[in-house]
């Protein structure tokens, strides 16, 4: 995972890209951690869609609509702005959730699309969740700030992913 | 004598019994696919049926599609990031050369049994058509926003081009490269994929999550079929039968009787499954970007990743080489 990473980052570095729209380049963050819990609790927590401000450390504020079902939307706060994800599927038996940026916004996080899956699965005595992203750069023109490019929004992505289970795992020890 | 050999090959003979060609075939090489993985910059070549890889072949900087000749020795790959496209020697395993095409060449087909490619330029709202041997712009076609996957049906002449932002597909005359229709469709269509008998185009909608199904004949869709989140690749057996589609969001492919327009499977492919191939004996091969690898289906059977095949960093597009 962290060879995936530094190879992305490794050729990204090697020339300028050009891109308009979404871009015909997509980026990948993925993320894993082992939680002494069990996945039933685990994924009471991830599978609460109106509720990742508990436990996401990033995440100031949640405004939710449409509840815990495929097409609820939610308004997450965070540092810099607001952003909108809705929820695609939630599959109870192999506790997956997918969602989707909505409404984007470059000063809150540099992407200007994704999707995401968090998946909770068995390990050991507790549990182990996988967090993947499919993502575009915020700036798609053909030569975006160091700010809105491709690294910026892998940093983003990958910080916001590896906060996010840390905040779960501190969650699930009842901390 | 028999019931001892059977017993030895017992694994062996079932995988014969349950593959849909005849035995007498099994034994020469299967069906290669070619698969371009953008992160790695490469194309993988792999023996479908064996489940084995023959090849990697490393490329200039992220490729995004690929399209092969008829003979199955060359393959043409984009780059829509460096505005080149390449051309590789299958049997010496290596890219050729590389040629400047437009501003972000993406999707590319072969024409005129491999003497003219047609490229979608994705910034340019193009479709171009090129000397497949110098690289030379021939002429081109205004077609609509950020064109992506395209189709040739050459009995009509006709190129199909999914033009993403503009929510249509462009359908331009190949001889006069003049657009000829447009068809409304779904959100944001990306993959395309044609039915043998040339009657039928299958569009990926991407966001809004169905399928378009144009009659080519009026160039009118008669059909949108919810099909799952995020569709990405399409592709059409042999027979015409089925028409199986990824769901890139559910990680997950869904295969369609094409008489009935019914979903009459899912199968769990992989994370974030993009293109999608099948071989003339009914094996579905499905390219999961974020696993870096294929998931290989047999048709014939219910539907299940019977194989999974490794492949280099960041598989998105498929091509099934002619042998």
């Amino acid at each position: 995972m962290l060879q995936r990473l530094a190879l992305a980052f490794g050729l990204l570095l090697l020339g300028p890209l050009l891109a308009t729209a979404h871009g015909p380049t997509p980026q990948r963050a993925d993320e894993t951690l082992a939680i002494a819990a069990p996945p039933d609790a685990v994924w009471k927590l991830v599978s609460g869609f109106g509720t990742i401000g508990d436990w996401h450390p990033l995440v100031q504020k949640v405004a939710v609509t449409g509840g815990e079902a495929a097409g609820a939307e939610r308004v997450l706060t965070l540092a810099k702005g607001e952003i909108t994800e809705g929820l695609d599927e939630v599959d109870t038996g192999a506790k997956r959730l997918s969602y989707r940026l909505l409404k984007e916004n470059p000063e809150a996080l540099p992407v200007s699309f994704y999707t995401a899956t968090i998946e909770v699965k068995p390990a050991g005595d507790g549990s182990e969740v996988a967090w993947s992203a499919r993502f575009y750069r915020a700036d798609t023109t053909n030569e975006p700030p160091e700010d809105r490019n491709d690294e910026a929004a892998v940093a983003a992505m990958t910080d916001f992913i590896k906060q996010g289970l840390e905040g779960l795992k501190a969650k699930a020890a009842g901390k | 004598m028999t019931r001892l050999y059977a017993g030895l090959a017992a694994p062996l003979l079932a995988a014969a019994l349950l593959a849909p060609a005849p035995v007498a075939a099994q034994e020469g090489p299967g069906p290669v696919a070619a698969i371009v993985s953008q992160q790695a910059g490469a194309v993988t070549l792999v023996d479908v049926r064996a489940a084995r890889r023959l090849a990697e072949i490393k490329t200039p900087r992220v490729p995004a599609a690929l399209a092969a000749t008829p003979d199955g020795r060359t393959l043409y790959v984009t780059h829509p990031d460096l505005g080149l496209v390449s051309r590789i020697d299958v049997a010496a395993r290596r890219v050729e050369t590389s040629f400047p095409v437009g501003k972000e060449p993406f999707g590319i087909a072969v024409i005129e049994d491999g003497r003219a490619l047609l490229v979608s330029d994705w910034s340019a709202d193009a479709l171009i058509r090129l000397d497949a041997a110098t690289g030379r712009e021939t002429a081109r076609a205004a077609i609509g926003r950020s064109p992506a996957s395209l189709v040739v049906e050459p009995r009509s002449g006709r190129a199909y081009v999914a033009d993403r932002e503009s929510n249509q597909i462009s359908v331009v005359d190949i001889p006069t490269m003049r657009r000829v229709a447009v068809v409304p469709t779904g959100k944001a269509p990306f993959a395309l994929a044609l039915s043998p008998d040339g009657g039928e185009l299958y569009v990926a909608n991407v966001q809004s999550n169905d399928l378009s199904i144009v009659e080519t004949a009026t160039t009118r869709e008669v059909a949108r079929i919810r099909i799952g989140l995020m569709p990405y690749g399409v592709a059409v057996s042999a027979d015409g039968a089925t028409v199986a589609v990824t769901n890139q969001q559910s990680g997950k492919v869904a295969l369609l009787d094409r008489a009935t327009r019914k979903v009459i499977g899912k199968a769990r492919t992989g994370d974030y499954p993009e293109g999608a191939a099948i071989t003339t004996d009914g094996r579905l091969v499905v390219a999961n970007w974020a696993d870096d690898s294929l998931c290989l289906i047999v048709l014939s059977e219910p539907p299940s990743c019977r194989e999974r095949v490794p492949v280099a960093t960041g598989p998105r597009n498929i091509t099934i080489l002619a042998p």
